[in-house]
């Protein structure tokens, strides 16, 4: 007989609720997830999995003195996975009933047959141990129990704020999201899961009209898990104080003369070359292959694992899923993976360690067991491997930013993310930032401007000779890493010390570089 | 989940009914996905999804506020409904508030077809086994992705606007990559229309780039004579349109700005054999006949004959500066000329033919300074011949004087985009001087 099933709690019900607590109705998801995994395995499934959930989201943006948008949307749905003589088979829904479980399970069968002619190698799996376990990011304030009038007041104030210290425009937004997940599969396992963050984000422009130029300066304060006491006390209006005024102050900098030049680089800028050439060159599917298409391969093989001098003995790249606050932090991945798993390093003092896996990967390099890298956006998407939080570690000895300058005749020191690319391989790159200042004879000088450093990911980590310790240490991130086809966006942060590199190739952007 | 066009209006109608605001918008969009994905010549992921999702704008006294939601029981539409109503109500007044579109007459344009909006993965896994073949045939390895989307979208309002399109999608894009690993080759397309994707020849193309033995030679960085291929076209005039915002221009933060103020129009900025233009009719490359805020698309040329011709502009900055309100376009037509080519590689003494590109990004906003890298088949030409495979490199190059100094253009050809983005374009071969490569790339 068929389960019955009650409403979902609307959205206003649970964010009147507050607190981040698991708050969809688990009967009716667990009904639903047996449902599926039932019909699987009647349909010949070997394994499969199931996520449910809703993800909640609210976006503002304002401009100047508008509030251009305010938008909350309530998104739900499940997505059946099932591996059927060895091919996978995925159907995702936007819809939490009976009838559209049960289509789901045909069609996520019927998807798996679809493979066969295309299938010369069966799909392998590892048999993760099967939990049952309920894990609630801790936030303080629920962001969602916020008013819509507090947060377009916050920015519009950020725009104020920054246009009385120098900027002639200003635009702000505030991306919130919880995402609810019931992960099911077939060996058992039952994962109750919430998590949330908030993005307050914004950039002051500066123009000079006569001179035809114009300087930006984005917002230094990063996206966490948390709730909205991390958005009052981040000190945003602070922040656009000082953003408006270097905005002003960017357009009178002094341009770079480009050449080679020690960098030392601010975690709010290092976290995203830390992502771009480390994060994503040690994800096991690009190293196979899998994204050759879009996201790209990797310049690492396999048998360079325990053998590749990635960087200097100061380079330590650990992985993660428990630093508090940190975007990738949750008890169990997608494929159902605790926490635990994916604490590793990825490079020790120089070495190459570990790749980041998710399901049915490890056996293609004589691994085991996959260590808890698997996210899918959006119940509907199929989990694919992305990033744990991914740090590099600070150094065990004591050392200042100061200390890290006093080592410099000639160079630069880069503070935020600016413009950035890299190659499909993850080798060449080039990033910009925010911020650029002077360093002469070991004194922090004058600000600069049109700066980019260009480098590739071997020599850079290499030339690493100088790192921040524990005191220094600060986590940034990004809500939006793209990868994969269809494009899916996942959450993820960095943390750093600030990091010295010498003899780092700068251009001069002004001049076409 | 799909839905007609009387079912669309009909659950408008009974939103905006039941509305407590001075005005109200509804957009209802959804569909269906199929997805598919292979790598060494073997399937890995797949996916279908379904689904629709249904956003209300309450407008109260001068504020909008916006619910959306992907369920379509009337507990949860009104309970959206009621929760835009309540976010409006919050929000202080927009100074630059304009109030709902009514009637609008919308161009026809053709994106839907029965074949392709029918399409499943077992119809993809086909397509997609065809590149597997010929990468067999060749010695080469094949990784790709097929696609196919079925999508609608309707948009309605208080003030009487209802408006349906609804669009079939397909694509296959394919990698081609050598046994030794170490050499690369990329071909893929996007239609509207079943019959004219052409899966054969995406596979024998890509396979063919890739099948070099030989070592790729190593360029200096410095200026090329570069023939880029159409997608590559694309992707660079993309971000020449995407800059084409008319309240930047205004402000002084854009390419598009005069020093000492104003905006850059009727002016010539490109060689006059660059040409884009947005037309819903054009079955090239057919923009969707319904804009942002529902604003008509138009055909028109944003960029004419190297003249800027036309900015895109919100409805609310339009009423500012009394100017027509003109929607973004995600799909255009770059116009093409005489040569093939063939007779563009002939022509060049040294340079480099350059397949597609990645990972742009702004580095100067102002001076529309991009960077990017070559990627999968990038091949040096010596003496008016294909001579090797040529290492991928880093380009750093000011748009507008890459097409301010076009040597020629190709036949003007639709251009690959993933399904169920949407977006559609067409590009020609085009023929630069003074390409300006940056740094090597140890990347295929």
């Amino acid at each position: 007989m068929a389960p019955t099933f009650a409403p979902v709690r609307d959205a206003p019900e649970r964010a009147a609720a507050g607190d981040g607590r698991f708050a969809l109705d688990r009967a009716l998801l667990g009904g639903l997830a047996d449902l599926a995994l039932d019909g699987a395995r009647r349909g010949g499934a070997t394994y499969a999995d199931i996520r449910l959930g809703e993800t909640l989201q609210q976006y503002a943006q304002a401009k100047d003195d508008r509030l251009e948008h305010f938008d909350e949307r309530s998104s739900r749905g499940f997505g059946l996975r099932v591996l059927l003589g060895g091919s996978w088979g995925f159907y995702g829904s936007r819809r939490l009933d009976a009838a559209s479980v049960r289509e789901g399970v045909e069609r996520a069968l019927e998807n798996a047959r679809a493979m066969r002619p295309i299938q010369p190698r069966p799909i392998e799996l590892e048999q993760l141990p099967a939990y049952e376990a309920e894990w609630i990011m801790p936030i303080g304030v629920d962001p969602f129990a916020v008013s819509s009038r507090e947060k377009s007041d916050l920015l519009l104030s950020i725009c104020a704020t920054a246009r009385d210290n120098g900027a002639d425009f200003c635009s702000a937004s505030l991306s919130i999201a919880r995402e609810e997940r019931l992960f099911a599969n077939s060996l058992g396992a039952r994962i109750h899961q919430t998590r949330t963050r908030v993005y307050p984000s914004f950039t002051a422009t500066a123009i000079d009209r006569d001179a035809g130029r114009m300087a930006s300066r984005e917002s230094l304060i990063p996206g966490r898990g948390a709730g909205w006491d991390y958005i009052t006390g981040a000190g945003l209006l602070a922040e656009a104080a000082r953003a408006g005024t270097e905005a002003r102050a960017k357009l009178a900098a002094k341009p770079v003369v480009a050449g080679d030049y020690d960098l030392v680089i601010d975690p709010t800028n290092l976290w995203l070359t830390i992502h771009e050439t480390v994060g994503h060159s040690t994800e096991l599917d690009r190293v196979l292959g899998w994204e050759a298409n879009f996201a790209g391969t990797s310049f690492i093989k396999p048998a360079m694992l325990d053998h590749l001098r990635f960087g200097s003995e100061l380079m330590t790249i650990f992985a993660d899923r428990s630093q508090p606050g940190a975007l990738a932090t949750i008890g169990y991945d997608d494929d159902g993976a605790p926490a635990g798993s994916a604490e590793f390093k990825i490079v020790d003092k120089g070495v190459l360690k570990n790749f980041q896996m998710a399901l049915g990967q490890a056996h293609y390099i004589g691994l085991s067991a996959s260590n808890g890298c698997a996210y899918a956006d959006s119940p509907t998407s199929f989990p694919i491997q992305r990033m744990p939080n991914i740090s590099l570690a600070p150094n065990p000895k004591k050392c200042s930013l100061e200390e890290l300058v006093s080592g410099i005749d000639k160079g630069v020191y880069v503070v935020g993310a600016g413009s950035w690319s890299i190659d499909q391989q993850r080798d060449n790159f080039q990033f910009g930032g925010q911020l650029f200042f002077e360093i002469k004879n070991a004194q922090l000088g004058e600000m600069l401007r049109d700066v980019a450093y260009q480098s590739r990911t071997i020599p850079f980590w290499n030339s690493l000779d100088g790192l921040g310790d524990a005191n220094t240490y600060q986590l940034d991130g990004t809500f939006t890493c793209g990868k994969a086809e269809p494009v899916q966006l996942a959450p993820v942060s960095h943390g750093s010390p600030p990091a010295r590199f010498r003899k780092v190739r700068v251009l001069d952007t002004s001049s076409g570089a | 989940m799909f839905l007609a066009s009387d079912d669309a209006k009909s659950i408008a109608e009974k939103i905006i009914a039941r509305s407590g605001a001075d005005a109200c918008v509804v957009k209802i969009d959804g569909g269906e996905d199929n997805s598919l994905r292979f790598a060494r010549g073997g399937a890995t992921t797949n996916v279908t999804t379904s689904g629709a999702s249904l956003r209300i704008s309450s407008h109260i006294g001068g504020r909008i506020g916006s619910a959306t939601s992907d369920s379509f029981d009337d507990a949860a539409l009104d309970a959206a409904r009621a929760r835009s109503e309540e976010i409006a109500r919050m929000l202080p007044v927009d100074p630059e508030y304009v109030a709902p579109l009514g009637p609008q007459a919308y161009d026809a344009s053709a994106r839907y077809d029965e074949d392709a909006s029918s399409f499943r993965l077992d119809a993809l896994a086909a397509k997609a086994a065809l590149a597997i073949e010929a990468a067999a045939a060749k010695g080469v390895d094949a990784f790709g992705c097929a696609g196919s989307a079925r999508r609608f979208s309707a948009l309605a309002t208080s003030n009487g606007l209802f408006a349906y399109e609804r669009s079939s999608e397909l694509d296959l894009s394919t990698t081609a990559r050598n046994k030794a690993d170490a050499w690369s080759g990329w071909a893929g397309a996007h239609e509207f229309f079943a019959a004219r994707l052409d899966a054969e020849s995406i596979a024998r193309r890509a396979c063919a780039k890739a099948a070099h033995d030989q070592e790729p030679v190593d360029l200096e960085p410095g200026d090329y004579t570069v023939v880029l291929e159409p997608v590559a076209v694309t992707e660079l005039a993309s971000w020449v349109m995407s800059a084409m915002d008319a309240r930047a221009a205004d402000e002084g933060r854009s390419f598009y700005s005069h020093p000492g103020g104003g905006t850059v129009i009727s002016e010539k900025l490109f060689d006059e054999k660059l040409t884009i233009r947005v037309d819903p009719a054009d079955p090239l490359a057919p923009e969707g006949g319904i804009g942002w805020e529902g604003v008509p698309h138009r055909a028109r040329a944003f960029i004419d004959k190297g003249v800027v011709n036309a900015f895109y502009r919100s409805r609310s900055w339009a009423q500012k500066t009394d100017a027509e309100a003109i929607p973004f376009a995600r799909n255009f037509i770059v116009e093409g000329g005489d040569a093939s080519l063939d007779d563009m590689i002939r022509s060049v003494k040294r340079g480099v033919l350059v397949t597609r590109i990645w990972y742009e990004n702004m580095v100067e906003r102002k001076s529309l300074l991009l960077t990017g890298l070559t990627r999968d088949g990038n091949f040096l030409i010596e003496n008016g011949r294909v001579t090797a495979p040529a290492r991928n490199m880093r380009f750093n190059q000011r748009l507008g004087e890459l097409f301010g100094n076009i040597a020629a253009l190709g036949k003007t050809v639709r251009t690959w985009r993933a399904a169920g983005s949407g977006g559609a374009a067409a590009a020609p071969p085009m023929l630069a001087e003074r390409f300006h490569f940056s740094s090597k790339s140890s990347g295929i």
